[in-house]
């Protein structure tokens, strides 16, 4: 019995130990297996189980109230925009530059700066209008002192510009000013207030410019990968091998002789190796204007303009330290990347970099941009074709009212257009023009340029339409019908001369081709210049030819935005010229348009007709003074028209199909 | 044996026939047993605080639990921070350099809790902010829990705010981490810096040449491109939804909500108040408000009580300033709230300023401005207006939102340092969603017109009809800009002809045999193609003149972007079918040209060869159809251009009937390119064809001019 006994206590004992053991296991088990990820995996961060319970940073309560303000920057020689440019100066009338007459002996390329400063918007000639001084630092040392300019104190409102990185002379101190110089060192330069200029080869052009050197979009196939610029001055070009040469521009071997380019001759490779060090910083440009995509290690200098340009998507910027990780990078780059970044270097290229003046222009642009604040350029005007200085912010800073940027904004031109018809001295009223123009359905308003002696007949005198019409009173100049007047409320303008004769199809038909090129002159009659080998210049002429460069604005559709352009930013001197020779006006706007978009124009079909039954030949066809495209040529630097070979139809033009079928029959009459 | 289980069973009917002692001995066994129930039960349902508090041995997963580090009073102190750090001085960027993928990877320091000498602890612990912070970067692909393979460190001592640390000893903690090396690599959060009354604009804590991510950076302590700026988090995201609000008017022009405002600030804004009336107000923190009311989420205007955040949102433009910090977290809450923050804080860097375009979200007045604000302000255009009120509501939510999204973007933004050939380019960070999807980048952007020298070449896709295919040769061979001539042979069972019964031509001619009979293989970047401009050309086109090629070459210079070819298509919207139609009739409209004879730019090859969306590809060789009309769509959707078809119609043996052997256009033939259209339509998404009604001719065609001195009179001809 006792045995029994104590048989059955050791197994009810164990029975509920058992029990006790099975039931209590699994939560002791738990802790000690975790919710451990696989092994292999990283362990992460833990997840705390009083995670929850965590006090939060910052308490309410805890934060001062009513605290002093923090006393002002600690003026240890830091400048910033806020602190040390006073823009109330500019408040009226924007930005103002005086340019401080040079200072004992200027070299040439002193003068040509004042020359295209002076032919700038910005310019004036009174220090007490300012609210920039430019003080052109002399860029060869000389041994007499420089003296404090006049209205110095201090520096304050002042910008030195150094346009040659020499070693500048500074005698008096910089102050408060800001400094534009040529590739400045990183170390030393203050963002948001210095300007970073290129480092300019010894003959830059002062105006227009040599065009980029880009022939096509993407690389040739045999094109080589790298080119590397050379302590003599030319370029290097390695193959996709580069274990010849070490990435500072050292080679080990020399390779074939031919493959060292000389001094003058740009790269031609996909990429460009800039070495980082400061007297490199010229090279910069050269690839640039070649379409050879820089690629810096480290510089130590900073780029040009590098407060409005992304040069991220126009050159490559890499650590000096993972060269291999480059070369790879460079060899692997997709095609995509590659053609986006060598059209880039040819737009900033053309915009900004290609003539001393477009330098100037774009560093006062820049200082521009920090004045009006909320109205500047938004980066994608300084990043897109055409650029910022030939994007004027006083039109509009939303880009879909600019005729560039629709893609890119998925964006359309609004409205229909607006007809805008200029009167001359005959003031007679076109009025089958407006009826015609009237009845296109894409027409928004007709407004009437009255630009004769004799006043505007009354209301009841001008036809019926459907649409407003509206007669502005002009002031008999030829510029003022490119004039941005406020009631152009649509962004296309139809442009008509009172004694040009179109039909309702025709308007319609170059509306809807001018929606798809809005940035583009759409026009019914054609010029063309030519290069006129025995009089050494160029002609143009208004004959029937193959091929076309301008379009007459007495009918053309362009984008309202010329008119802001035309009047704000063509030099003074070009209106004036234009002004004085009627024939002119037509050339500028072509000339502008064609600078903008680097396109020619575009030609609708355009009906023949009888001739006016006075017998005289209309006024635009009569032979055009021949010194104007010559006056232009030289205003703008360069020729910008570009000539094309094709029009624009109706699909079915002419086709052997029956005329009920076709949308604008009104075209096919012969 | 037996007997003890029947005992057992009939146990408890037994218990007080037994005796005393064996009694005790069950009362004994059932109490351990109840303990043992009521232990397990307080192991299961206890708070877990308690079981992790007890050492079981494994893993510590309380805070509270850390192991504890004693700094002697006496070890190291970092340098103060260098403040001409650069990336290329400071940074050591070797660490970086065997990561693949161009991501760095980051380690993360275990949690210590460090006391001092007498024991005291030198700050939090960890706050619940700084926790999720270095889970979101666990959780991220840059993590690593490889110190060795690590570019960037972060050290698990939490300096998010100056006030809850001491900074003599939080410096010391720092020094004392395992890769410390004078702070190479390593990276501090720091949202609040600075101590009273001077209120530094950088964490104070020497940190030596550590990265430092800071809320409240001026330019004075600003290392730019080194350090980054970081925004103040406000935890109000995360108790209050806000939902989305429209841009456009609001009841309030100016807001002001901040509490704790200068008196100075306060004077000016009441000023402004005073003068502009009803479309300005200024709030402060209510006076009284009954119990429970929490005192952050209201405020008060005279006797008005207003909920905040929810205020922000009737306002268009709301008021930041600087406190005794620059960087204040109701620039988050404002711009939760849809509302264009006015930021009025001197030489303050802006959150994530390195990227981030703020001149699109808010804008920056001057404190000398401040009486201003009002028509600096109102000089914006309205369009303007919304057009910020969204963006700024995008940045809220893209990098303002949670803590995962602020230590994100600071990653991304070191990471962009480090490999900036790979870097996120300006509109991924800058531009919303919407116009994300709505623009187009056209690869062909520059308008650059190719010089004529360069010409073309023409590319033949054949298969068998070798005397169709010489009598293509030798028409296009006349063409005079033709440089290079590539006949892609596709059948695979014959060879092509020998050389000698080839044509003989002036130019280069060369055969590609393919391992395929597909059409894609008419789209192949070859190697072979050295000119931009590519003629796609079937070998049954023998109607196309000298003339009409020559200038449809031309007309491709000028638009270099796009698809210039001669039979014109279109797509049209069925509306009793409810889908896409292809029509090939005389319509006064095109969306398309036919490849069989059409110009492009060979970078379209590489295109429809490496990125066509979708299956297309596939679908296209297995259905042997509609090469054309993908390549269409193709060049449409990348450059949102139309297509340029060019001369007057002709009479086109069926250029498309190639793949059907000669059946011309009959149904099926119709219906399967409508097929094609309605199943590319869904691939892309949308309908990328544009529609246009105009063509290209010669300048002169059908002009009342002399035909023998126009340049392509040979035009139109049947």
């Amino acid at each position: 019995m006792k045995s029994w006994r104590r048989k059955s206590l050791w197994l009810a004992l164990s029975a509920s130990w058992l029990f006790l053991f099975l039931l209590g296991l699994p939560p002791l088990l738990r802790p000690a297996v975790p919710p451990r990820p696989l092994p292999g995996a990283p362990e992460g961060w833990p997840h705390w189980l009083d995670a929850e319970l965590l006090p939060s940073y910052s308490q309410p309560g805890e934060l001062p109230e009513d605290a002093a303000p923090p006393t002002r920057a600690p003026s240890g020689g830091g400048c910033n925009w806020g602190a040390c440019f006073d823009p109330s100066q500019c408040r009226c009338g924007g930005l103002k530059v005086f340019v401080y007459p040079a200072a004992g002996p200027t070299s040439e390329i002193h003068h040509q700066i004042l020359a295209s400063l002076q032919r700038s918007r910005y310019h004036t000639f009174s220090p007490r209008e300012a609210c920039l001084l430019l003080f052109l630092s002399p860029d060869a040392p000389t041994g007499a002192p420089i003296p404090v300019p006049a209205q110095w104190d201090g520096g304050k409102n002042h910008l030195v510009l150094s346009l040659h990185p020499a070693p500048c002379p500074k005698t008096f101190q910089l102050g408060q000013a800001m400094v534009a110089e040529a590739s400045p060192p990183v170390d030393t330069f203050r963002p948001g207030f210095d300007v970073a200029l290129p480092c300019l080869p010894e003959a830059h052009p002062l105006q227009g410019g040599a065009p980029g050197q880009l022939r096509q979009h993407s690389p040739h196939p045999a094109e080589t990968l790298l080119a590397l610029a050379e302590e003599r001055g030319g370029w290097r070009t390695v193959g996709t091998n580069s274990s010849a040469c070490h990435w500072d521009g050292r080679c080990e071997q020399d390779l074939a002789p031919n493959q060292t380019l000389g001094r003058a001759t740009l790269p031609r490779a996909t990429f460009c190796l800039i070495p980082s060090h400061h007297s490199a910083a010229s090279r910069f440009l050269q690839a640039l204007q070649a379409g050879c995509v820089p690629v810096l290690l480290s510089p130590r200098w900073e780029l040009p303009f590098s407060e409005v340009i992304d040069w991220t998507k126009a050159a490559i910027v890499a650590d000096e330290r993972l060269p291999v990780q480059v070369a790879a990078a460079l060899q692997q780059m997709p095609p995509a990347r590659v053609l986006a970044l060598r059209q880039q270097t040819q737009f900033l290229w053309d915009a900004y970099f290609s003539s001393v003046e477009k330098i100037i222009h774009t560093t006062l642009e820049i200082i521009q941009d920090r004045i009006s604040g909320v109205s500047a350029h938004p980066s994608l005007m300084w990043n897109n074709p055409p650029g910022a200085l030939l994007a004027l912010p006083t039109f509009s800073t939303s880009p879909q009212d600019y005729p560039f940027y629709h893609l890119q904004q998925g964006s359309r031109p609004m409205g229909g257009f607006s007809a805008l018809i200029q009167v001359g001295a005959s003031a007679q009223l076109p009025l089958k023009l407006i009826q015609a123009v009237a009845g296109s359905q894409h027409c928004a308003q007709v407004l009437i340029l009255w630009s004769s002696e004799r006043p505007p007949p009354p209301r009841g005198k001008w036809p019926e339409t459907a649409v407003p019409l509206t007669v502005m009173e002009g002031h008999r100049k030829a510029s003022d019908r490119f004039f941005p007047h406020s009631t152009i409320n649509t962004d296309a303008i139809l442009s008509l001369d009172a004694h040009c004769s179109l039909s309702t199809s025709e308007v319609d038909f170059a509306f809807v081709v001018w929606q798809n090129f809005p940035e583009r002159m759409v026009g019914f009659l054609t010029m063309s210049h030519f290069w006129d080998s025995a009089r050494g210049g160029w002609g143009y002429t208004a004959e029937k030819a193959n091929e076309f460069s301008m379009v007459l604005t007495s009918a053309a559709f362009y984008h309202r935005y010329y008119h802001t352009l035309f009047t704000h930013s063509l030099p003074r001197a070009l209106r004036t010229l234009a002004d004085g020779a009627p024939g002119c006006v037509d050339v500028l706007l072509n000339f502008l348009v064609a600078a903008v978009t680097k396109l020619p124009p575009i030609k609708v079909p355009y009906g023949t007709r009888a001739p006016p039954a006075s017998g005289d030949p209309r006024p635009e066809l009569q032979p055009p003074d021949p010194d104007c495209v010559n006056l232009m040529a030289a205003g703008f630097g360069h020729m910008p028209l570009v000539s094309s070979r094709l029009r624009l139809d109706p699909v079915l033009f002419k086709d052997p199909v029956s005329v009920l079928r076709k949308k604008y029959r009104s075209l096919e009459k012969p | 044996m037996c007997a003890s289980v029947k005992y057992n069973i009939r146990g408890p009917a037994l218990i007080p026939r037994m005796k005393t002692k064996h009694r005790i001995y069950y009362i004994a066994l059932f109490s351990v047993v109840l303990l043992g129930l009521i232990a397990t039960g307080v192991f299961q349902f206890w708070p877990h605080s308690i079981e992790s508090a007890s050492d079981w041995g494994v893993e510590k997963r309380s805070v509270r639990a850390v192991p504890v580090v004693r700094l002697p009073a006496d070890s190291p102190i970092p340098e103060r921070g260098d403040l001409s750090c650069r990336m290329h001085t400071c940074f050591d960027v070797y660490r970086c350099g065997f990561n693949p993928k161009n991501k760095i990877k980051v380690y993360i320091y275990p949690l210590k809790k460090y006391v001092d000498d007498s024991g005291a602890p030198v700050g939090t612990t960890l706050s619940r902010e700084y926790n999720e912070l270095l889970a979101a970067i666990a959780d991220s692909d840059y993590y690593t829990d490889d110190i060795g393979r690590a570019c960037l460190f972060v050290p698990s001592v939490d300096v998010l705010n100056q006030n809850a640390l001491r900074v003599k000893e939080t410096a010391q903690a720092l020094a004392q981490l395992a890769r410390w090396d004078r702070g190479m690599n390593h990276l501090l959060f720091n949202m609040l810096p600075g101590s009273p009354p001077d209120y530094n604009t950088a964490l104070d804590v020497p940190r030596d040449r550590a990265l430092l991510a800071g809320g409240g950076f001026s330019t004075w302590t600003y290392r730019q491109g080194y350090d980054v700026s970081i925004p103040v988090y406000s935890p109000l995201s995360v108790e209050v939804e806000l939902p989305e609000k429209g841009p456009g008017a609001r009841r309030y022009f100016l807001l002001s909500s901040q509490m704790g405002l200068h008196p100075e600030f306060r004077e000016e804004l009441e000023a402004l108040q005073a003068k502009h009336g009803d479309a300005v107000m200024v709030l402060d923190k209510c006076t009284n408000l009954s119990e429970g009311v929490l005192a952050v989420r209201k405020r008060c205007h005279k006797h008005q009580v207003f909920d905040y955040p929810q205020v922000l949102q009737e306002a268009t433009f709301c008021v930041v300033l600087r406190g005794a910090r620059l960087g204040q977290a109701a620039l988050s809450d404002v711009l939760q709230a849809g509302c264009v923050p006015v930021v009025i804080a001197d030489s303050y860097i802006l959150p994530f300023s390195e990227v981030l375009d703020w001149k699109r979200a808010s804008v920056v007045v001057p404190e000398e401005k401040m009486s201003d604000t009002y028509s600096i302000l109102q000089s914006i255009p309205q369009r303007q207006v919304e057009e910020m009120q969204r963006q700024a509501r995008w940045f809220w939510e893209a990098y303002f939102r949670s803590i995962k999204a602020i230590a994100l973007a600071t990653l991304q933004i070191i990471n962009d340092r480090i490999y900036p050939y790979a870097a996120i380019s300006y509109e991924e960070w800058n531009d919303p969603p919407m116009v994300k999807w709505s623009s187009v980048s056209n690869p062909l952007f520059l308008p650059l017109i190719p010089p004529q020298s360069q010409g073309f070449t023409a590319i033949v896709l054949t298969y068998d009809r070798v005397e169709s295919l010489f009598r293509v040769i030798t028409e296009v061979s006349k063409v005079p800009s033709l440089s290079k001539l590539l006949v892609v042979w596709n059948n695979q069972n014959k060879n092509p002809p020998e050389e000698s019964l080839w044509p003989k031509i002036r130019v280069p001619l060369k055969v590609v045999r393919t391992a395929e009979n597909k059409l894609s293989n008419r789209f192949f970047p070859y190697n072979e193609i050295e000119t931009e401009a590519v003629l796609a050309i079937d070998d049954d086109i023998i109607m196309l003149t000298s003339d009409e090629l020559q200038f449809g070459y031309e007309v491709w210079r000028e638009f270099p972007d796009r698809l210039v070819g001669y039979p014109g298509r279109l797509h049209l919207w069925d509306h009793e079918m409810n889908k896409w139609k292809y029509e090939s009739e005389w319509t006064n409209e095109v969306s398309m040209v036919l490849t069989g004879a059409a110009f492009y730019h060979k970078y379209f090859n590489y295109l429809y060869t490496y990125k066509m969306p979708g299956d297309i590809k596939n679908w296209v060789d297995a259905h042997m159809n509609c090469e054309d009309i993908a390549m269409n769509f193709l060049v449409a959707n990348v450059t949102g251009k139309a297509v340029i078809k060019v001369t007057p119609r002709k009479k086109f043996k069926c250029p498309e009937c190639t793949a059907i052997d000669g059946l011309s256009l009959d149904q099926t033939h119709m219906v399967e390119r409508s097929e094609c259209i309605n199943k590319f339509a869904s691939v892309f998404g949308t309908m990328p064809l544009k529609v246009v009604e105009h063509r290209a001719d010669p300048v002169l065609y059908k002009d009342d001019f002399p035909e023998k001195l126009k340049s392509f009179p040979n035009i139109g001809s049947l």
